[in-house]
């Protein structure tokens, strides 16, 4: 028994968080059709160990329905971020989980759909009273038959239809504001017979059993991250004992062990979980002590190798300490230290970077390697709330950003380096393609972002589409190619004298190279095309916004009281590098 | 024995071990409630590796009646 894993340590320390001011808040709500004493207990304690501080609430036992049918239930008044539905098969099912066999075939599929459409007219209400991100668990598949092996070739068993009740689950993400969390996925982690205790259900109705509940709200913090915008997006690693076994400037390229043997087979399974990654766009840096020469040449030329140079964004191998090589890899790759998750093998290491950089998630890797992959599979901190285009293609683009790095060093001066980048600035009106990336723009960017308000998908749309607002993006390509849309304005048409920024914001690694002003012309332009006389904006300081400090002074806004103002009368000077491209 | 499920008690309560004792319940124990105690329960039957009958823990009023069950089960003093 690890004590931090018991839920008695989760319930005693809840009581004792005292609300304190953190930067992320989040609230969140509970439905559930059994006994869920301690998930909110333990919620809020995963939550505070991460620097989010969580309220909730807890919807009394069995009141989903009411609740959510009532517009002016508690629910609704409490205003979730998050509302965990926590249905279970036996529940949704009634007698027909014992009884199933008993129906006549042909009436098995009216039941169905029957059940699908209470559950849709549940989800469908939901959504349309709450802005809440909603996250419905499907139903557990029961692995128990009256037929025993036949089972499986009855049609329309009970084990088919709930799994055809769970793909009608899993495809309403499409329609509505909700995610389906597969809740097979947890048992097939952890096995019926232990998540469900017959003692605990006969007492006390408790479909979880209290051993398993902090491993499934493990499973649901994915969602916290996401939703809170407090997913990683980096990994940095040490090489020796971690890429590979044993010390290349002692053990050489022909000893280390990476491939044909029991220790190398475990490097190679962490690599190729660590290639997946990489390629659905979370970026790979090093950070190792070493001769460069003799550790790169295993990257470059070692049969087993699965990451090669190019799948890292940023490489440090070299006799500098730890912490420095990762505050140098924050800054070339201009993604925050909280962004970031650290592997190393060596516990001197992992303490030292924790103590100097608390910022930085820091895993507790052990000796034994064959834990690597393992370790790597259970993190929820790469979920995110939409894995879009930008996402897969990520790794490329910080490849090309090395290679700007490289370009703008080879040419020297900067005036002239920006001239030869050929940088074109295509703005285009938010669309159904755009939205995704939009929403995630506001929830990620945190540095060159002037009022760091965060908007979901939904919402983002609905501006879109209202009169008052202009929500437009930007896409920046230049001669090593495409930077995706990476920036984004919503502009408040308050009336027709003045216009105001709701929110304006551009991802680092386009910053400073006048595609900023670029924007906020477009702004400009289009308001005196309407006649509108005046632009006022807000900056909204936060511990990381300081980039965007100075940003409308520098373009000649003044300041009154709160806001920025710049008079339409005044034309902004823009730089002439860039060239810009209107998409109606 | 005693040492070690007053232990646990004081653990999954989160009390000092001085206030355990033999007729330590929900009534004497602000601490103790009703879903707690499947998880002292549940915490009791895996550090002793046994599995209580159903209707043995429903028997359970205070500290005391697991002693009892844990010495019916063959768990030595």
């Amino acid at each position: 028994m690890k004590n931090e894993e018991n839920l008695a340590y989760f319930l005693n320390e809840a009581k004792t968080i005292k609300p304190r001011e953190l930067e992320k808040k989040l609230r969140i709500a509970f439905l559930a059709s059994s006994t869920i004493n301690g998930f909110e207990e333990t919620m809020r304690v995963k939550c505070f160990e991460k620097g989010i501080e969580c309220i909730t609430y807890v919807a009394d036992y069995n009141q989903y329905n009411q609740e959510i049918l009532d517009q002016n239930s508690g629910l609704y008044q409490f205003k979730p971020d998050i509302t965990f539905l926590i249905l279970d098969t036996r529940h949704v099912l009634g007698e027909y989980f014992f009884s199933w066999y008993t129906v006549p075939h042909d009436d098995r599929q009216k039941i169905i759909d029957t059940k699908i459409s209470e559950l849709k007219n549940i989800c469908n209400t939901f959504t349309k009273n709450s802005d809440s991100k909603l996250v419905l668990t499907s139903l557990q598949i029961p692995n128990y038959s009256p037929y025993g092996f036949h089972d499986e070739h009855i049609t329309k068993s009970l084990k088919q239809v709930i799994y055809e009740i769970n793909t009608e689950l899993f495809e309403w993400n499409k329609q509505y504001n909700l995610f389906t969390y597969d809740f097979n996925r947890f048992v097939r982690k952890f096995g019926e017979n232990n998540i469900f205790n017959y003692k605990q259900f006969f007492s006390g109705d408790i479909k979880i059993s209290t051993e398993y509940i902090p491993k499934f709200i493990d499973d649901l913090m994915g969602y916290v991250y996401a939703v809170t915008g407090t997913s990683k997006k980096c990994i940095v690693l040490d090489l020796d004992n971690t890429l590979w076994g044993g010390i290349i400037g002692e053990d050489g390229f022909d000893n280390i062990k990476l491939g044909d043997n029991p220790i190398g087979r475990s490097f190679v399974e962490f690599q190729k979980r660590l290639l997946a990654l990489n390629q659905r766009g979370i970026i790979l840096a090093i950070n190792s002590k070493n001769n460069f020469d003799d550790a790169i040449e295993v990257i470059q030329k070692h049969p087993n190798m699965i990451l090669r140079e190019d799948n890292f964004a940023c490489v440090k191998i070299n006799w500098d300490d730890k912490v420095s090589n990762i505050q140098r890899i924050t800054e070339e790759l201009n993604i925050g230290l909280d962004s970031m998750v650290f592997f190393d093998d060596d516990p001197i290491n992992q303490e030292y970077v924790r103590e100097s950089l608390p910022e930085v998630l820091v895993m507790n890797l052990p000796k034994d390697s064959s834990q690597y992959a393992q370790i790597i599979t259970e993190m929820k901190e790469f979920d995110v709330l939409k894995i879009t285009e930008e996402d897969t293609k990520r790794s490329d683009m910080y490849l090309k950003q090395k290679k700007r790095k490289e370009f703008e060093s080879k040419v020297g001066n900067f005036n002239e380096f920006l001239k030869q980048m050929n940088i074109q600035v295509h703005v285009q009106k938010a669309d159904s393609f755009s939205i995704p990336r939009i929403s995630q723009l506001t929830l990620k960017t945190n540095q060159f972002n002037l009022t760091t308000r965060r908007y979901q998908e939904d919402e983002i749309s609905k501006f879109s589409s209202s009169d008052d607002k202009i929500v437009e993006c930007i896409q920046v390509s230049d001669k090593f190619g495409d930077n995706g849309i990476t920036g984004t304005y919503i502009v408040e048409k308050k009336n027709n004298e003045e216009w105001i920024v709701d929110t304006f914001l551009l991802s680092c690694r386009i910053m400073g190279r006048g595609v900023e002003e670029i924007m906020m012309n477009q702004i400009i332009e289009n308001a005196k095309s309407s006649g509108v006389k005046r632009i006022k904006g807000k900056f909204i300081p936060t511990a990381k916004n300081k980039p965007a400090e100075n940003f409308y002074e520098k373009l000649g806004f003044k300041k009154e009281n709160d806001f920025w103002i710049f008079d339409t009368d005044n034309t902004l000077k823009t730089p002439e590098h860039i060239k810009v491209i209107k998409n109606e | 024995m005693n040492e070690k499920l007053y232990e646990i008690v004081s653990k999954v309560f989160n009390v000092d071990n001085s206030r355990i004792n033999d007729e330590t319940s929900p009534e004497n124990l602000d601490e103790w409630d009703s879903f707690n105690f499947y998880v002292l329960l549940d915490e009791i039957e895996n550090q002793f590796s046994i599995n209580f009958d159903l209707d043995e823990t429903l028997e359970i009023k205070k500290v005391g009646d697991f002693k009892k069950l844990l010495e019916k089960n063959g768990v030595k003093i």
